[in-house]
């Protein structure tokens, strides 16, 4: 019974960080930047694909990490450059550009690796004792590292300079700049840092997830439901929100089914998006 | 309208005449594209005219579909079809307007989040169809829907796709000229001005996503029938993504665009997806590119305005307000107490003051006094806190857009005018505001209402004549003209003004003053002046009230302002004694 109860609290666990995870890179770019980014889960793809790129080229694993920070940031800084520039403070088109940039993405994917699914070896294999129960390794690992990089960003957030400057940029891009903030540089790095957490988030749950071109749609909405409920800018409204959404999705799936799960996860979120769109946790 | 039936005439010819070009398959194709046509028109009309963004018209294409099938199945040849198919189009057109009027409700811009709902309730609507398997046949769809009073697909079927499209871009044509459609292209200008002037934006939004929806509903019933089979993913997210696709590539601004659109995006693609690998990659090119550069997609090239075309002169129709009774139902105004506050900045501290009778007031003070927040207090913009706003004695508490109806009418600081309207359309729609009756709104006459109001402006302003010219072309004084003009047509009883003024040369105050005055002596109106100008005060102001740090420290009349010790430490920066 007891070892049940460990399982399940584990595995709920490792179903709220897989999500705060996938929401990071939005936390940054939508959070911070205000960019309504649809792309979003494409930039998981694209980390979750360079994974499976370093596996066939016969790499290990853990080459596929570095490799993905280089993929991001150069797409990122490419996109930065020849999109989103042009879109800061255009919250429809920059809905609408990066939506078709989310296709263009994703096609470019299919045409690369077909529509069909890969698999991703687990980098570690085996288990590790937990409280008498034996739970994957590599789960443990990862659910540890999303915890030390999110309170990480999030101390970062709230105690670097250079996270004040991006808070100046936003509330006032002019002043900011007056001030001597290098804004463009900074959105770009920023913008930049978002798209590398999605990647990252892709490279390392993709031995856990099925991986194929269009897998990215789901990320992309259960991040913004997180973002919805829980509100930006906060630590504590990201795991409230990926509490709420994947509590409720595991919740109600075990009780009736995957699909109940899922209709009530969007249920609940259309109703946050209509009656509360800041959030559990608001912006201060 | 002529010209709008000869181009849908010939339109309709044109595609009556495409058949037997194009052979029994590419009816068929075509067929499908212009269902998917019909639903654009309605994406391009909330998207282009109203400025919001529907990511789940499949959604409605789907249901319309689902309960044509059943219509059809059900019925078979009976003529109980053609009392129940109209539901098809019904119910998603309420479906629609019942989101829309709640969504809208809560917010008064129509942000991306707007789109986000839309976007969840496709998912949603696709899973419903999927799981509710009874119903929908689930997965394999729902299939064997019989013909359409025996047409065929690939053939008789086509003619009754190219009139219904027709149908749906002439009556949206007709709409868009309508009062209705001014107001509507004016809510993606700027929302706010148009509350401020008595409309319930909300309810105007909504009653356009019903009517796209109707559209995509009509496509779903043409689709039923066309295809035979109705799969879960007609509600999907995928084609809903397409639509809004096609409807940015080919022009969201006209109704021929999103047409365009279809058939030059959707037509290739379906040619080309198979056999030229790279189709899909350069049409999200496209696309991006469409947005970035090309926000009125191909139909906004070579003619723009093609959907829209300027409504023609004709005689005006000359309405009578009642401008004796106005001065026997003379406003009266109190601040009672009123606190305001935003996070920890206290904005408005027990601020108090009267106004009894009709007059010129100035309100003066500092800046960060609180001048333009006891407007927004008075408007609803900011909250009240503590204490009570009063207009003839009785608590404030009405929405909004209900403000107009009592005669309250606000010009902003920074002229607030809708850009992309003539000037004509400016100085109507004030008009309507608290005349027309809402069914009015769908009579293209009301467009020829005039007022004495209006003409006496017209004739102290004489750039208000040239009223086909768009507000955008006009310079910052005479913007800050139009908006005062705009706030007078509506024959206010209170007018709030905030710095007037500001950014205008001698002439054009002299004439602003002289028409406020003027109009204050004939409405026997409230008019409460903002302003800093102390030479404008003392030539306007009957009472000044000054106020300092969220209250009021001082009234009275000009000399006595000025005399005031308060006031003059204030103004030179001590601190009140």
């Amino acid at each position: 019974m007891e070892s049940l109860l460990v399982l399940n609290g584990l595995n709920i666990l490792y179903e709220v960080t897989g999500l705060v995870f996938a929401a990071l890179g939005l936390a940054i770019i939508f959070g911070l930047l205000r960019v309504m980014n649809m792309a979003h889960g494409e930039f998981i793809s694209l980390g979750a694909f360079t994974a499976v790129s370093c596996q066939m080229a016969g790499w290990p694993y853990w080459v596929s990490i570095p490799a993905t920070l280089a993929v991001c940031t150069g797409v990122g800084f490419l996109i930065e450059r020849l999109l989103i520039r042009k879109l800061y403070n255009r919250p429809f088109d920059t809905l609408v550009a990066t939506w078709g940039l989310g296709i263009l993405l994703r096609k470019l994917l299919e045409l690369g690796f077909g529509k069909g699914y890969q698999s991703l070896d687990l980098p570690i294999q085996g288990s590790v004792s937990v409280w008498g129960t034996d739970y994957p390794a590599y789960r443990l690992l990862l659910m540890g590292v999303i915890v030390i990089l999110t309170v990480g960003l999030m101390v970062w957030f709230h105690r670097s300079p250079a996270a004040s400057r991006i808070k100046a940029m936003i509330g006032n891009p002019e002043l900011a700049e007056a001030v001597g903030i290098n804004t463009q540089r900074l959105s770009c790095v920023t913008f930049i840092s978002g798209v590398c957490c999605a990647g990252l988030a892709g490279a390392l749950l993709a031995p856990l997830y099925s991986v194929y071109p269009a897998m990215g749609l789901d990320f992309l909405l259960s991040s913004f439901f997180i973002l919805v409920i829980g509100g930006v800018g906060s630590l504590w409204g990201l795991f409230a929100g990926a509490g709420i959404i994947g509590g409720l999705q595991s919740g109600v799936a075990v009780m009736a089914d995957q699909m109940a799960g899922y209709f009530t996860v969007l249920i609940v979120a259309i109703v946050f998006l209509w009656r509360n769109p800041d959030g559990i946790f608001r912006r201060s | 309208m002529a010209f709008s039936v000869a181009r849908n005439s010939a339109l309709l010819v044109l595609l009556w005449t495409l058949p037997a070009l194009i052979g029994d398959y590419g009816t068929y194709q075509l067929g499908l594209y212009l269902i998917y046509a019909i639903a654009a028109v309605g994406v391009g009309i909330c998207w282009g005219q109203l400025g919001f963004l529907p990511l789940g018209q499949s959604v409605f294409l789907g249901l319309g579909a689902y309960i044509a099938g059943w219509t059809l199945k059900g019925f078979e040849e009976s003529w109980g079809v053609w009392l129940v198919l109209p539901l098809a189009v019904v119910v998603p057109a309420l479906l629609a307007w019942g989101i829309g009027w709640l969504v809208f409700q809560r917010k008064k811009e129509s942000g991306p989040y707007f789109s986000l709902i839309t976007l969840a309730l496709s998912m949603l609507a696709f899973q419903a169809a999927t799981s509710w398997n009874s119903v929908t046949g689930g997965f394999n769809g729902l299939g064997g829907i019989p013909e359409l009073a025996g047409l065929d697909s690939f053939g008789s079927l086509y003619y009754v796709i190219a009139f219904c499209l027709v149908l749906a871009l002439a009556g949206s044509s007709w709409l868009l000229q309508a009062p209705l459609g001014t107001l509507w292209r004016a809510i993606s200008q700027n929302e706010a001005r148009l509350v401020f002037l008595g409309f319930h934006t909300g309810g105007l939004k909504a009653l356009a996503f019903g009517y796209s929806a109707a559209l995509g509903g009509l496509a779903g019933v043409l689709y039923a029938p066309h295809q035979g089979l109705v799969t879960p993913d007609l509600c999907g997210f995928l084609l809903s993504a397409e639509l809004v696709i096609w409807t940015a590539v080919g022009g969201r601004k006209t109704l021929l665009g999103p047409v365009l659109g279809v058939l030059l995006v959707g037509l290739l693609t379906s040619e080309l997806r198979d056999t030229f690998a790279y189709w899909e990659v350069l049409v999200a090119l496209i696309f991006i590119g469409t947005v970035l550069y090309l926000p009125n997609g191909l139909a906004g090239i070579p003619l723009p305005r093609l959907g829209l075309k300027k409504p023609k002169t004709s005689d005006p129709l000359p309405i009578a307000l009642q401008p004796a009774e106005s001065g026997l139902h003379a406003l009266s105004l109190q601040f009672r107490q009123v606190s305001s506050q935003i996070g920890t900045v206290r904005i408005l501290d027990r601020l108090s003051f009267q106004i009894e009778r009709p007059g010129i007031y100035c309100m003066i003070g500092p800046n960060g006094a609180g001048k333009t927040s006891s407007f927004n207090v008075l408007m609803g913009e900011l909250p009240l806190e503590s204490g009570e706003v009063e207009i003839n004695k009785h608590p404030l508490k009405l929405p909004q857009h209900h403000l107009s109806r009592l005669g309250i009418s606000r010009k902003f600081q920074y002229p607030a005018i809708f850009p992309e309207l003539t000037l004509q359309e400016h100085l109507s729609i004030p008009l309507w505001s608290n005349l027309a009756k809402p069914l009015q709104y769908l009579d293209p006459r009301l467009h020829r209402w005039q007022s004495e109001m209006r003409l006496n402006l017209r004739e102290r302003f004489p750039f208000l004549k040239n009223g086909h010219d768009l507000s955008s072309a006009l310079s910052h004084g005479e913007r800050q003209v139009l908006e005062l003009a705009m706030t007078l047509v509506a024959e206010p009883k209170l007018l709030l003004l905030d710095e007037p003024c500001a950014g205008l040369s001698a002439q054009e105050t002299q004439q602003v003053i002289d028409t406020v005055r003027e109009a204050a002596k004939q409405l026997g109106l409230v008019v409460i002046i903002i302003e800093h100008d102390m030479q404008l005060v003392r030539e306007l102001a009957e009472h000044v009230f000054v106020l300092h740090q969220g209250s009021l420290l001082a009234e009275g009349q000009v000399q006595d302002i000025q005399t005031n010790e308060q006031v003059k430490a204030v103004y030179a920066g001590g601190s009140k004694a």
